[in-house]
């Protein structure tokens, strides 16, 4: 199943298609998974096409056009393909060609052949001519033209979208392997990382972009992913913190030139102040201090100015707040307690920002969150999707494509999820009356499934009883037993999660397994003092339960079926 | 620990039933998708699977 190396007529890359920035990236001969640069160094390619005299620019040139030629340069498209106009939200185009209506489709007026005048040029070849540049970059890195690819989506993108990007993606000779969902990429790019099989948990991938943030809850359960919740939201993104930068320096730049011209007013100044700001904000994400500089920003005027980190996160407090609270939402929507979350990933350029991955920890305080800011061994939220993408290309780029096909295909895809946990109530030996519960699968898992656990033997030995169960959690909120505080050096000694809690919470929450109803029981006989009990489930499609428990070391043990209800 | 009067055939006894599972769609994503999707077509069990 690993990926190989086999010379087929197939080369596959994986694409991030984003309205801002696109990425492409391959697996290497080892299976890992690695990001391409483009011809001008890029990882993140932004999504831009720009037009000068019939010469088509891409990427980082285009860009540097939006100043210049703005009515030429085409930019967030992406979110365009398959759609109406009148669903469309043209504002992010404003600094750049503008859509508009042609036939059932979106295009947009612009000059790109030598000629004087104005072609109306669909969104689907934009889009066409975007994945063929790509395409081409990442044929010169590996030497060998692509003729296919694995590209993500949006959790929101209808079937219309999904078809106008494999047929635009086609039409550049590129075949659309499969389209997979950006969140569910994210975590294969983590999974895939480590060679072991993945454990049992729950993430949360928020995904900070540029015109648009969406948050996914999703189960994960032996490496097969369920997606539960997710939202979008396209007013807190990283536009929204480049505005407040602007708004910031065009103040700064009024307040020392009094008589200038506001360089918000003028479309051109505006231009240079987004570039410029944008590049600040990232800047602000790898140091405490950043440089803003342009030329002749308004009134023939040159402004140079200097902002640091905390100012920056006051500024832009309200929007991380506002992500936050999105991220808790979609928690809530997928009926589950910020302790359910074990893992947050932290995805999208906007996700570089420490104080975004941050207050990501002090919302999910027992979740591991991955961004560079929390953990050392985050990847790059900027390139997970196109990891993922890359990753998934291997694998299925030698089997056909009806194959791939039929195995997204619902018959496949729907399938049973537990509602509950199931485990064992292992008795204590101290505890007679109640036992506790121990989860073996979690809830939302899918069927089949087989999982195993090994348990150990309570007092000292003998017969003894095994209850397998359900069980759900419960979060159980208690106040703070207020200790005396070791006064002088406990600050020192905390680390730095202890302070985020200090501050406002009153009470510890916990989450408590609740034994809710016994399904079965079995009985081992003459077990040794201090032994072990593996027990062994089997979950059928069918949801018969096949149990198997037996003594670590031991011989026969026993073997039961709860048939399907 | 077992009590002195539990007996059952076998020693393994039903009592109960699981809850009414939740349908819903899995990602066609991943290795481990691709090995469900191979043993749902070929209506195979794990350790069936696993011998191939």
């Amino acid at each position: 199943m690993s990926a190989d190396g086999e010379p087929s007529s197939r080369v596959a890359i994986g694409i991030a298609f984003g309205n801002s920035y696109s990425s492409i990236a391959h697996t290497t001969g080892e299976g890992k998974a690695e990001v391409i640069a483009n011809e001008e160094g890029d990882r993140q390619i932004p999504s831009i096409l720009a037009y000068v005299d019939g010469e088509e620019l891409q990427g980082t040139q285009a860009k540097a056009q939006l100043v210049r030629n703005p009515k030429n340069t085409v930019a967030y498209f992406r979110d365009f393909l398959g759609q109406e106009f009148k669903s469309i939200d043209p504002s992010p185009c404003h600094q750049s060609a503008h859509p508009i209506q042609s036939g059932n489709s979106i295009a947009f007026s612009i000059r790109d052949t030598e000629a004087e005048e104005s072609n109306n040029t669909s969104v689907s070849e934009i889009a066409t001519r975007h994945i063929r540049v790509l395409a081409a970059s990442a044929a010169d890195f590996l030497g060998k033209s692509i003729n296919s690819a694995v590209i993500t989506v949006p959790t929101n993108f209808s079937d219309a979208q999904k078809e106008a990007l494999s047929k635009a993606s086609a039409d550049a000779g590129v075949e659309v392997l499969q389209l997979i969902s950006e969140p569910v990429a994210a975590v294969l790019a983590y999974d895939a990382r480590t060679g072991t099989d993945p454990s049992d948990k729950t993430v949360v991938v928020a995904d900070i972009g540029g015109t648009r943030t969406d948050i996914a809850v999703v189960a994960s359960r032996g490496g097969i992913y369920t997606i539960l919740a997710t939202a979008h939201d396209y007013e807190y993104s990283g536009t929204q913190l480049d505005k407040v930068l602007v708004e910031y320096f065009a103040k700064e730049f009024l307040k020392k030139n009094k008589s200038a011209e506001d360089p918000r007013n003028n479309a051109r100044s505006l231009a240079k102040l987004t570039l410029e700001s944008e590049a600040v904000k990232k800047a602000l994400s790898l140091g405490g201090s950043a440089n803003f500089s342009v030329e002749s920003l308004s009134s023939g005027i040159d402004f140079t100015a200097t902002i640091n980190r905390t100012r920056y996160e006051l500024l832009a407090g309200k929007i991380f707040a506002a992500i936050s609270r999105l991220v808790l939402s979609v928690v809530a929507k997928a009926g589950l307690d910020p302790l359910d979350i074990s893992d947050v990933i932290m995805s999208g350029g906007s996700s570089h920002t420490p104080r975004l991955a941050r207050n990501m920890q002090s919302t999910f305080s027992s979740a591991a969150v991955h961004a560079p800011a929390t953990s050392t061994e985050a990847l790059n939220p900027s390139e997970l999707a196109a990891r993922g993408a890359a990753i998934q290309a291997s694998l299925i780029s030698d089997f056909d494509v009806e194959d791939v096909r039929e195995s997204c295909h619902p018959v496949v895809t729907a399938t049973a999820h537990l509602s509950t946990a199931l485990g064992l109530l292992c008795i204590s030996a101290d505890e007679k009356s109640h036992g506790v519960f121990v989860p073996l699968v979690e809830a939302e898992t899918p069927v089949p499934v087989r999982r195993s656990k090994i348990f150990p033997v309570p007092g000292a030995g003998g017969d003894v009883i095994v209850k397998l169960c359900e069980g759900t959690s419960e979060v159980i909120s208690k106040p703070v037993e207020k200790k005396t505080k070791p006064e002088t050096n406990g600050d020192d000694d905390d680390s730095d999660d202890d302070d985020d809690s200090e501050e406002e919470e009153e009470e510890i929450k916990e989450k408590k397994w609740k034994h809710k109803a016994t399904i079965a029981e079995a009985a081992i006989r003459g077990v040794k003092k201090g032994a072990k009990i593996e027990v062994q489930l089997n979950i059928g499609p069918d949801l018969a339960v096949t149990m198997v428990a037996r003594e670590v070391g031991g011989k026969g043990g026993v073997r039961g079926v709860v048939p399907a209800s | 620990v077992l009590p002195a009067d539990w007996t059952a055939p076998k020693d393994f006894k039903v009592v109960g039933a699981l809850s009414k599972p939740v349908t819903r769609e899995i990602e066609a994503v991943g290795p481990h998708f691709l090995a469900h999707a191979r043993r749902k077509r070929y209506k195979r069990t794990f350790s069936e699977d696993e011998r191939i």
